[in-house]
């Protein structure tokens, strides 16, 4: 059987004006399903554009990727994305945000409201469903994203930055959150950060990106056991040589 | 906050008592400068001929601004939406709009003969171009992360352009439509100087021949009163619908 999300020698040139930027070279990715896998690397070092392009969102220019034993041809019905801007419509409840990609499959009025009710409660939204994204803090927005994102039990779960914006707390709360939903559903999850903790705090794998042209550094496996402590002398190895890899002096946040 | 919005009538007062002095000191005779308690008293004896008048020229806007509605909207989600049609009808878009609708008159009585459909023909056209402009630019201005939420969602085109498109365009159509019946109004007070044998425009010239000049006056207040009203009638409308907004758009000092 081949891996679940694979990329072979996928690159990305944005053609321009004078001349045209190439963005990711020669990436070679292969997820097992129920992977957690971390994209890290600075900002502009194509990470994201990777994302975006496993996400069927963006053409490749070359090379192919499969995800779920298909070819990608657009965006998979396998997958679901969490952005970094949350992406929720502002003039939808809370409720009808969660209910949106069920409402794009056509699943039935009663069964979305049951599965949404189910996914805020699970994601610690009982209560908020009536009302509006803007009436919510940026931590409840974003659960709110990732509820949306679940509803349609998807095999790989696509993160672009998801808690990027967040203070440092609410961000290691939704961290833990997202372990112990991934752990719940054991959906397939990659997930961009910039930050060397979030992806050490995370990921079972970790792949370095380096900019112009992106491509893959190293791919490094994490074989702590979890919750992590960001302490451990084990955690902070790994961390010296990721920050090794990324030419960073310190973890850039 | 009942006391500030009396605050809005203080210009008004302040023109009464102009009049009234203009009147005390006989600035116009009599015949050409009626005093204002003369004015008042043409919406007790002339109540029906104004009322009439009145009842003529909304309906011709309310009919022609439906229409416009109606043929601008769907227009100008479906050019903000596909950028070949935009390309197609921008030009157009943009020649025809500097037309006056007063400009078409001679046309339109050509064309349409005396009555009604000249008037609302004119005031359609007068409502359509800020209507479409304003939907197209609603349009434009969407996030772009939530056209990629339902791109990634596989939606329908139907469903992107019914539960995302048109939401996210709504308080801009709805700026347009206030644009909309302001030129629909003035148009029609025009057109039916001209083109009609009813309404407040043919009611205010024909009081001109019979030197009439209270009910000239009259007519005028009519006009600028039912002005104001279906604007605010429009923002109520408005507010209502897009509640969401509420808490997104910044509040005036």
């Amino acid at each position: 059987m081949s891996k679940f999300i694979e990329c072979v020698s996928v690159g990305k040139t944005y053609p321009g004006k004078t001349e045209s930027v190439e963005a990711l070279r020669g990436i070679d990715i292969a997820c097992d399903e129920g992977d957690f896998v971390c994209l890290l690397g600075r900002s502009g070092c194509g990470k994201s554009t990777l994302l975006q392009i496993v996400a069927g969102l963006e053409r490749a220019s070359e090379g192919q990727i499969v995800v779920a034993n298909r070819e990608l041809d657009g965006p998979s019905p396998d997958a679901a994305i969490v952005f970094q801007d949350h992406g929720l419509f502002p003039w939808m409840t809370v409720q009808r945000n969660v209910e949106f990609n069920m409402k794009a499959r056509g699943t039935r009025a009663a069964e979305r409201a049951e599965t949404a009710r189910r996914f805020l409660e699970m994601t610690g939204l009982t209560g908020f469903a009536d009302r509006y994204p803007h009436e919510l803090s940026g931590g409840m927005r974003q659960r709110v994203g990732i509820a949306r994102a679940l509803t349609t039990g998807p095999k790989a779960l696509l993160m672009d930055e998801p808690f990027g914006a967040l203070d440092a707390q609410t961000r290691s709360k939704l961290q833990d959150e997202l372990l112990q939903i991934w752990e719940k559903q054991r959906t397939t999850v990659l997930f961009v950060t910039h930050s060397i903790d979030e992806a050490l705090l995370l990921a079972d794998r970790v792949l370095v990106f380096t900019p112009r042209p992106g491509r893959i550094a190293a791919d490094i496996k994490v074989d702590l056991p979890r919750p992590r402590a960001p302490q451990s002398p084990a955690f902070m190895a790994l961390a010296a040589e990721l920050r090794g890899l990324i030419g960073a002096d310190r973890d850039f946040d | 906050m009942q006391l500030r919005r009396a605050l809005g009538l203080l210009p008004l007062a302040l023109l009464l008592v102009a009049w009234q002095a203009a009147v005390v000191a006989k600035v116009y005779p009599a015949v050409l400068l009626p005093s204002p308690e003369k004015v008042a008293m043409v919406f007790v004896d002339d109540w029906d001929t104004v009322a009439g008048h009145a009842l003529a020229s909304i309906g011709r806007v309310v009919t022609g601004i439906s229409l416009a509605f109606l043929f601008a909207v769907p227009l100008g989600l479906m050019i903000g939406r596909y950028r070949l049609l935009d390309t197609m009808t921008d030009w157009s878009i943009q020649i025809f709009r500097s037309i006056p609708p007063i400009a078409l008159i001679p046309l339109a009585l050509l064309f349409l003969g005396i009555g009604d459909k000249p008037a609302i023909a004119l005031i359609f056209l007068a409502g359509t171009w800020p209507l479409l402009i304003n939907t197209i630019f609603g349009v434009r201005n969407i996030e772009r992360t939530l056209i990629k939420v339902a791109r990634a969602a596989r939606a329908s085109e139907l469903l992107v352009m019914k539960d995302i498109i048109l939401p996210a365009a709504l308080p801009a159509i709805f700026t347009g439509l206030r644009l909309a019946v302001g030129g629909g109004w003035l148009t029609v007070v025009t057109a039916e100087m001209i083109a009609v044998k009813s309404g407040l425009g043919y009611m205010i010239l024909n009081a001109q021949l019979t030197f009439r000049s209270d009910l000239i006056i009259a007519g005028i207040i009519v006009i600028g009163a039912i002005g104001l009203l279906a604007d605010q009638a429009v923002r109520l409308v408005r507010a209502r619908v897009c509640r969401w907004q509420e808490g997104l758009t910044a509040a005036p000092e």
